[in-house]
């Protein structure tokens, strides 16, 4: 009786010790990959914060709408991307050091995360540049309107403004394939809804303005009539 | 058209291989209607007043895919006189504002000849001016040949509206920065010395970005930068052939003509920075002060109504240009009646220094920046308007000298912004 006892005792101990025999490579791959990440994060944080810095992108920024004030009492364009850059670096690095584990869920998990990464990146390249163009383009039409005596300037600057950015919004999440179908339809019907609503101010209430603005065009007068500036 | 119609008279032709003392360049671009008139004018002009002195007319032609070649040669047949530099026309997306896209290589065709014909005096003539005469050879050449002068400008009789651009912010801001006082500074005919002309062929000018488009007043500001006698030809009336395509709007106008300035002017800040002061060109030609060509009006309310415009939607995107006092002053101009609506002085060249320090530190990108300067241009024609719709020609002068010389005292404002850009907004 007792002979089984220390058998079986002796049997998980076995059990417990090549169990941890086995993880500690594992755990100690994990460490080294961490540590590793973790130096590499830093670097490359202090990389970036510096290298924008050089680039004054705070300042070239601002005029594109990009106001330091947005990014908080502390943080500028500059350390919030370094930010990014640590955070995304030490994720990658925790995330290889679990398949290290060697443990299947985490393992999975991991991969999954990782061919995921590039499609999120993709998606936060394409609503960063969606930003960047929806301001532009919102300035341009708002200088343009105003130099063609447009009232309105603003509500159209807004208005290619948020078109620009759903549009952005839109090719980013179906970039990371959520709700695609729904998304498409969604914005399908109102971008259609949109333009056919224009179409039909425009046909029904401004059938009049429109057809002296395009017969002004057609008997646009001579040059020589106009003011010559220079 | 001022034309004598003459065919018998020739001017004296350079010798085969040996030099021309002047050099007549046309710039010709679709210009089949006018140029054979234009280029019998300058035949009868070097006949008539420069019998005695070899001559030679090159026309830079920038790629007309009309017959405005074959109708120049035809105009000259016999003559042995013309020389064709033909260059393929550039395709711009935007046509520019003075119609020729390869502008610049046409008048560096044209000064590359002069040099090599060692020409005393070099012309220039649009082909597509409707009143060149004869007589604005001599005009042109004259100062040149006897009184020593490096570059001829000429001084056109305009309504005072035409031209509002240059009297506003061209012509102040060139007298303020290089002491000289030319008022048509980016006028598309000159006349340069052949010491000037190969000093031009040396400036980085002709391969700086946009030079299609700012040559003509790049050559004026390299003259006026360096050490050359500078003078003014009045001309009299000068009309162009109306444009096949279509004219270009008042903000690309404004965008290609002040970027140009402002490029010119971050370039040669070396030199502007140590000019201080200003003074006249001599005047030759015929005295100004003609019938204008035709009758401009404008509505000065229309012009205030574009400036509040701008002011209410824009305001916004100049706090990035300019400080808090003068978005103040601005303001206050808003509510201003349009009888007293008085744009000051010195607060246009203030504003116009502060566009073009923006412009150099890139503040917003550099086609916006210089497209927002529209509705403040607008609310300085409305006041200009307003104060010299009643005046005679004189008084206009007045005017401008007036302008002029706030351009001049507000330097000082240009430089320590320059210097200490970063109280820019303060």
């Amino acid at each position: 009786m007792m002979q089984e006892v220390e058998r079986g005792l002796r049997l998980a101990g076995t059990r417990i010790v090549d169990s941890i025999a086995a993880l500690l490579p594992g755990a100690l791959v994990l460490l080294v990959v961490l540590v590793v990440a973790l130096v590499a994060a830093v670097s490359v944080r202090y990389l970036v914060v510096r290298s924008l810095r050089g680039l004054e992108l705070e300042r070239r920024l601002e005029p594109l709408g990009f106001r330091v004030a947005d990014w908080g009492p502390s943080r500028g364009p500059a350390e919030t991307a370094g930010s990014l850059a640590f955070w995304t670096i030490l994720a990658i690095g925790l995330l290889l050091g679990l398949t290290a584990l060697d443990a299947a869920l985490p393992s999975r998990f991991a991969l999954a995360v990782l061919q995921y990464v590039p499609h999120l990146a993709a998606a936060l390249v394409i609503l960063i540049a969606g930003g960047v163009l929806a301001r532009f383009l919102a300035t341009a039409v708002l200088i343009g309107a105003v130099n063609a005596g447009v009232q309105q300037a603003r509500l159209l600057s807004l208005a290619v403004k948020w078109l620009v950015l759903i549009v952005a919004a839109a090719m980013a999440l179906d970039h990371i394939g959520i709700g695609r179908t729904v998304l498409l339809l969604a914005f399908g019907i109102l971008f259609g809804g949109v333009v056919l609503a224009a179409a039909l101010a425009v046909g029904l209430g401004a059938r009049d303005a429109v057809g002296r603005a395009i017969e002004r065009q057609l008997h646009a007068p001579a040059h020589d009539d106009k003011l010559d500036h220079v | 058209m001022v034309s004598t119609g003459s065919s018998s008279s020739a001017p004296t032709p350079a010798p085969e291989g040996g030099a021309a003392e002047i050099v007549v360049g046309l710039l010709s671009h679709q210009h089949a209607g006018t140029v054979a008139d234009v280029a019998r004018a300058v035949r009868d002009g070097l006949a008539r007043h420069f019998p005695a002195r070899a001559s030679r007319i090159v026309l830079a032609d920038d790629g007309s895919a009309d017959e405005t070649v074959a109708r120049a040669r035809e105009a000259l047949a016999g003559a042995d006189l013309l020389e064709i530099s033909a260059h393929r026309a550039a395709t711009p997306l935007e046509l520019p504002y003075h119609g020729m896209p390869g502008k610049a290589r046409a008048l560096h065709a044209i000064l590359t000849r002069a040099r090599a014909l060692e020409a005393r005096v070099c012309l220039v003539l649009d082909a597509g001016v409707t009143t060149v005469s004869p007589q604005w050879l001599p005009w042109l050449a004259r100062p040149v040949l006897e009184h020593s002068v490096d570059l001829v400008s000429p001084y056109y009789d305009r309504h005072p509206y035409e031209g509002a651009l240059t009297k506003a912010l061209v012509a102040p801001v060139l007298r303020a920065l290089y002491a000289v006082r030319l008022r048509q500074p980016a006028a598309a005919e000159f006349a340069c010395s052949g010491r000037l002309a190969e000093w031009l062929l040396e400036e980085d000018i002709w391969q700086r970005e946009g030079a299609q488009v700012g040559i003509d007043l790049w050559l004026t500001s390299a003259a006026a930068a360096g050490d050359f006698r500078l003078a003014e030809a009045s001309l009299g009336i000068r009309t162009s052939a109306p444009r096949a395509e279509e004219a270009l709007d008042l903000a690309t106008t404004l965008a290609q003509v002040v970027g140009s300035l402002f490029a010119d002017v971050e370039a040669r800040v070396g030199v502007w920075q140590r000019r201080r002061g200003s003074v006249a060109v001599p005047l030759f030609g015929e005295p100004a002060g003609g019938a204008p060509v035709h009758d401009v009006t404008l509505d000065a309310e229309r012009l205030i109504e574009s400036y509040r415009l701008g002011y209410r939607e824009l305001r916004d995107l100049w706090t990035w240009i300019l400080p808090a006092r003068t978005i103040v002053e601005l303001g206050r101009l808003v509510s201003a009646p349009p009888v007293g609506f008085r744009l000051d002085d010195e607060l246009w060249a203030r504003i116009v220094y502060d566009f073009a320090l923006g412009y150099r530190l890139r503040v917003l990108p550099r086609d916006h920046l210089l497209r927002s300067l529209v509705p403040l241009y607008l609310g300085w024609l409305a006041s200009y308007v307003l104060q010299v719709r009643d005046v005679g020609a004189g008084a206009v002068d007045e005017r401008l000298d007036q302008l002029g010389a706030a351009f001049e005292a507000q330097k000082s404002y240009l430089i320590a912004r320059w210097r200490w850009p970063e109280r820019l907004r303060t």
